[in-house]
This record gives structure tokens, C-alpha cells and sequence, in this order.
């Protein structure tokens, strides 16, 4: 069987999900159950939202015994200085890599995308930190920009590459055209949304043709309809592949979590008061 | 041509449905893309008032049938009825051996995905089999990928049903798919999707979960700050299509991961006074990450005319 990696971001990609947020204590508890259970890698927020963020980053990083904890940030130093001070293990660069996030969000060049991805990795391994840095919609990037940013990544000494289909628009044939063309001299990571219902299955068709860690979430939530579900992945790739993760107890731990991650019933509807 | 068969019908109790929502639910299905909906003998009769039998007196020997939209000489639309000739077969790909000249709907396959499918697809197209549909199991949660890759592989039919109460490829993943690959070629209109919704939950009482693919009712809900703004400045930035597509449309809401511009704009929206932005963004944050959900545009009015009153307290004091 295949050994491959889950990087789970239900901490950070499946918050993002709308109504679902955490307390600090929620996501302590959540962590130390992905612990637990042998996720490799949590990603397990964006600092820069705030002190209690960063908060529950050196919280979780007490409580975890194995798992390496990532910081998400955007393409900005004062969001890399903040997943630094908190101690998060792994420093994640998201860089917007198709033009139309390029040029219409950001409202910058690829040059100025290039200059600015090249000061933060110079700030990450200033703190001697592990970089790794991620290609946000690159399913509808130039494939020739995609390429000078893995080269720009490799070169910059990032340890993995994230592959993103931000707006879960690929297939898994597509997504085997794309995965299967990069270098070698990178770790790939594929980071599949469900806006198709096909999350699970780009993600194996990513695995497959070479990337050696997959993000998921429990329950698979996350932005619009979802990231890839974990269990549903588990379920997918039986004999196929090992995660070092048991699907029984990915389960039992899941439905205890239940009432944490889905905080809504009728009786939640106390008005704010300040 | 692909033809895509709607087997929901099959996969509900349709006792209790009137003729009157079955004729609108078939309706739908037409509209969006759907070539043929199965269904049984049973439940085409109640539909007699709707459609011309073409076949239906020939000898009825199997249990469901197809219903078709066709035009009559004058181009105006008609429904009707064929036996359904599909053999059903649930093999495993290396067992696959003569298909020639036969009409098979082969089920099961649900591990394709993570097997070498694009050489099976080949050998099931080169079988020479009349017709050859694949109606591919959702036991490992592929069935949707299977199909539209064996469609995009040169598959000519599938086989899927509505939403995702059944263990079949979901139907309005499989049309969006098929929409999103090649717009010009799809003829379906995927704006009703919204109004099927509805009348699924209707005929069957089962809830369509809200972060459902394609159709669920959350799934243009925008909250986390990076996101709102890059949706104030081009919804396309994380749109995967734009939700009048599917019938529906984009809402910003507010929440743990709300940023000051999801607040001015959601207070712009609503006219309401921008002045204690900050704070209020703060109550949010607070509130919601204590909630577990979003703000509802009442609870923000209220919020703002709590923070005005505030404000004024303090001034008089």
C-alpha cells in the first residue's frame, strides 16, 4: 500500500465554513483528538485574525505530541511575524497564482507576485521556520505561471507545494494532467473543494499521480459546498493507500466531536447582546 | 448526443405524490438536461393525461420504463413512453467480456477512481455493445466523478438521480459537470434546479443538506474576510459559476471570520449608520464564535441601534 499524508484543515478551511466557529477551547479539544487519531499535519488557523488565535495556536501546540501545526497566512509579512510569535511549526505561504485572483483581488502583477513571495520566504527561514507554500486557484491558472512559481517554490527552499482547486472546479482527469506534470523536486500537496461533489475523487486521482499529502476536514466542511472529506477518503482508498489512520476510530472520534463542529439547533437563537 | 437518464423516480416512495407535482417534477428534470426519466408503469399511467403511450400497448416486461420529451409534427413538445431494454449487470471490470449488440447498464464500479479507469472505459467502449450506460455505485463517494469521466471519455449514456438520498451518481453534479466542460454543447437550463429543490423536499420530506453541492442553500454564503473581499471586487474570484446559474444567488454574512469590509457592506446594504463599524465588528466576533453561526440581518440592526444608543449615553453623561 501507498503511504500518503493528511493535512487536516478543519481548523482553518472548514471554520471558514459559514456559521461554523470555534472557541479556543473547541479547537484545543478538536486538535488533540486529530492528534490523537495520527493526522500528520493541522493546519490549524490564521494567526493573523488575532490574539485569540494566536492563543489557541500555542495551546495547541502544547497539547499536540505528534502532528506538525501549520499557520496559514496570506501573502504578507505582518501575517508570517504573527504565525512566527505563535510557534506554529510549519509557516504556510498562500499565493494567488491565476490571474484572475491576481489581478482582480489582488490588483498586482505576477512580477509583484513573484518579488513579494521571495520577501516572505526570506522572512520565514530568517526565523528558521519550515516554509511551504500554496497555489491558491491554480486549477484556473496559466499552467507557464504555475510552472515559474513551482521552480520560484523549489528554489526558495519550500518543503511541500499545495496545489489548490479553490473553486472545485476540476475532474479527476484534469487533475491528473496537472499533478502528474510537476517536478519531482517538491513535495506535492493537493488541496481539492467540493463545489462538483468530486473532492474525493480528484483528491485520489491526486495521490495517485504523485502528491504525497492531501488536505481534508471532518465532516468535510469547509468554504461553499466543502473541502474533502476525511472519512469519505478513507472509505475510497480501503487497501489502496495507508494514511496511518484507522477509519474506526476516525469515526468514533468524529461523532464525538459532532457537537462541537455543528453548534446549531433551535434553541441557539438568543439574540447578541453587547 | 449523451443521453442522461433520471432514475429518482425508482429511489422514492411515489404513493403519495399528486399528478400534478409529478408532472412538474418531470417537467424539471426535462428542463435542466435530463433525456430520459425512468420510471415505473405504475407511475407513467398516472401521468396518462400528459403524454401520448407510443409503445405503451406493445407487452409491458419490464418494470420500469422511460419517459422521453420528443415534438410533434407542428414543433410543439410532447412526452412519451418507451419499455426500458437495459440488462442490468453488476460486474466487476475484468469480468467484462461480450457486450456485442447488447443494451447493459452496468452498476456497481464504485472503486474505479482509484484503478487505472480510463483503460476500462476503453475496453467498455470498444466492446461493441448497442448501448452501454453506466450507473456507477456511491459506496466510496466517486459516483459523480466516475460518470462524468466516462462521459468525457466518450461514454454516450449514464444514469444518475437527484440530490443524494439514493446510491447513484447525483444528477445536478453530473449536469453542472457536463455544463462547466462545454457550455456551448449543453443544452440544459440549470436555473430550475432551485424550484426542483423545493419540490423535492416536498415529495419526498427529506431535507437537502445546506451545504449540498450545486443545490444546497448555503453554498453561495460568503463570511470569512479574504473571501468577501475578493467577492465585493469580482464574485468570479471564488465563484466556481455564478449562483443564477443554478437559480440561485450570493449572500455575505456575517460571522467569527467577518473583516471591517464585510461589516461597511453589509451596513450599507441595509442603510444603516457606519459610524461604530469597529465595535460592532467586534460583537460580532465575540457572538458568533460563542453561537456557532451567523449573524441574521435583525440581530446587525439590532446591534447598531444598541451601539448608537450607546454612544449617545455616553455623550450626555
Amino acid at each position: 500500500m501507498k503511504q500518503k499524508y493528511i493535512v487536516d484543515t478543519t481548523l482553518r478551511d472548514g471554520e471558514q465554513s459559514p456559521g461554523v466557529a470555534f472557541t479556543l477551547k473547541e479547537k484545543v479539544t478538536i486538535a488533540k483528538a486529530l492528534d490523537a487519531m495520527g493526522i500528520q499535519r493541522i493546519e490549524a488557523g490564521t494567526p493573523a485574525m488575532g490574539k485569540e488565535e494566536c492563543l489557541a495556536f500555542e495551546k495547541i501546540k502544547a497539547v499536540c505530541q505528534n502532528a506538525k501545526i501549520i499557520g496559514w497566512n496570506r501573502m504578507n509579512l505582518s501575517d508570517i511575524q504573527s504565525s512566527i510569535n505563535c510557534g506554529a511549526d510549519i509557516i504556510h505561504v498562500c499565493v494567488p497564482s491565476s490571474d484572475l485572483l491576481i489581478r482582480e483581488k489582488l490588483r498586482k502583477s505576477r512580477t509583484e507576485v513573484l518579488e513579494k513571495l521571495e520577501e516572505c520566504a526570506d522572512s520565514i527561514h530568517s526565523a528558521h521556520k519550515e516554509l511551504t507554500i500554496g497555489l491558491e486557484d491554480a486549477s484556473r491558472a496559466d499552467w507557464d505561471f504555475i510552472t515559474l512559481l513551482i521552480d520560484t517554490a523549489i528554489r526558495l527552499g519550500a518543503t511541500t507545494l499545495r496545489f489548490s482547486d479553490t473553486v472545485g472546479i476540476m475532474t479527476p482527469s484534469i487533475c491528473k494532467n496537472y499533478i502528474s506534470n510537476i517536478s519531482s523536486n517538491i513535495n506535492i500537496e493537493v488541496h481539492m473543494h467540493n463545489d462538483l461533489g468530486m473532492a474525493v475523487a480528484n483528491s485520489i486521482q491526486g495521490l495517485r499521480s504523485g502528491a504525497k499529502y492531501v488536505d481534508s476536514t471532518l465532516f468535510g466542511i469547509g468554504e461553499r459546498a466543502g473541502n474533502c472529506n476525511l472519512e469519505h477518503l478513507l472509505i475510497a482508498t480501503v487497501g489502496q493507500m495507508d494514511f496511518g489512520i484507522c477509519l474506526d476510530e476516525l469515526q468514533w472520534r468524529q461523532e464525538r466531536l459532532r457537537p462541537i463542529i455543528f453548534k446549531i439547533h433551535p434553541n441557539n437563537i438568543y439574540r447578541l447582546s453587547i | 448526443m449523451v443521453t442522461i437518464i433520471d432514475r429518482t423516480l425508482t429511489t422514492l416512495d411515489t404513493d403519495r405524490i399528486d399528478t400534478q407535482d409529478l408532472n412538474h417534477f418531470c417537467t424539471l428534470l426535462f428542463t435542466c438536461g435530463v433525456t430520459k426519466i425512468e420510471l415505473s408503469y405504475e407511475l407513467a399511467f398516472r401521468l396518462k393525461p400528459f403524454f401520448i403511450a407510443g409503445d405503451s400497448d406493445e407487452p409491458i416486461n419490464t418494470h420500469t420504463c422511460f419517459l422521453t420529451l420528443n415534438n410533434n409534427d407542428d414543433g410543439t413538445p410532447i412526452w412519451k413512453l418507451e419499455p426500458n431494454e437495459l440488462a442490468e449487470k453488476a460486474i466487476p471490470p475484468s469480468q467484462i467480456k461480450d457486450l456485442r449488440n447488447k443494451k447493459i447498464r452496468l452498476l456497481g464500479l464504485e472503486d474505479l477512481i482509484t484503478r487505472n479507469y480510463l483503460s476500462i472505459f476503453q475496453k467498455l467502449l470498444n466492446s461493441g455493445a448497442h448501448t452501454l450506460d453506466l450507473c456507477p455505485s456511491n459506496k466510496m463517494h466517486c459516483a459523480t466523478a466516475i460518470a462524468l469521466e466516462w462521459i468525457l471519455a466518450g461514454g454516450t449514456s449514464v444514469s444518475c438521480a437527484f440530490a443524494n438520498y439514493h446510491d447513484f451518481p447525483r444528477l445536478e453534479e453530473v449536469l453542472m459537470g457536463l455544463k462547466l466542460r462545454d457550455p456551448s454543447s449543453f443544452k440544459g437550463d440549470l436555473s430550475v434546479l432551485s424550484q426542483l429543490k423545493v419540490l423535492y423536499e416536498k415529495i419526498t420530506s427529506l431535507p437537502i443538506s445546506k451545504t449540498k453541492a450545486i443545490i444546497g442553500n448555503d453554498i453561495f454564503k460568503v463570511e470569512s474576510g479574504i473571501h468577501v473581499d475578493g467577492v465585493i471586487k469580482n464574485p468570479a474570484t471564488y465563484e466556481p459559476f455564478n449562483p443564477k446559474t443554478v437559480g440561485s444567488q450570493r449572500e455575505i454574512v456575517l460571522g467569527k471570520h467577518s473583516g471591517q469590509q464585510s461589516v461597511l457592506y453589509k451596513l450599507r446594504e441595509q442603510n444603516l449608520s457606519e459610524t461604530a463599524a469597529k465595535s460592532i465588528l467586534k460583537q460580532i466576533k465575540e457572538g458568533c464564535t460563542q453561537l456557532g453561526r451567523n449573524v441574521s440581518d435583525l440581530e446587525l440592526q439590532s446591534l447598531v441601534r444598541e451601539v448608537k444608543n450607546d454612544y449617545e449615553t455616553k455623550i450626555y453623561c
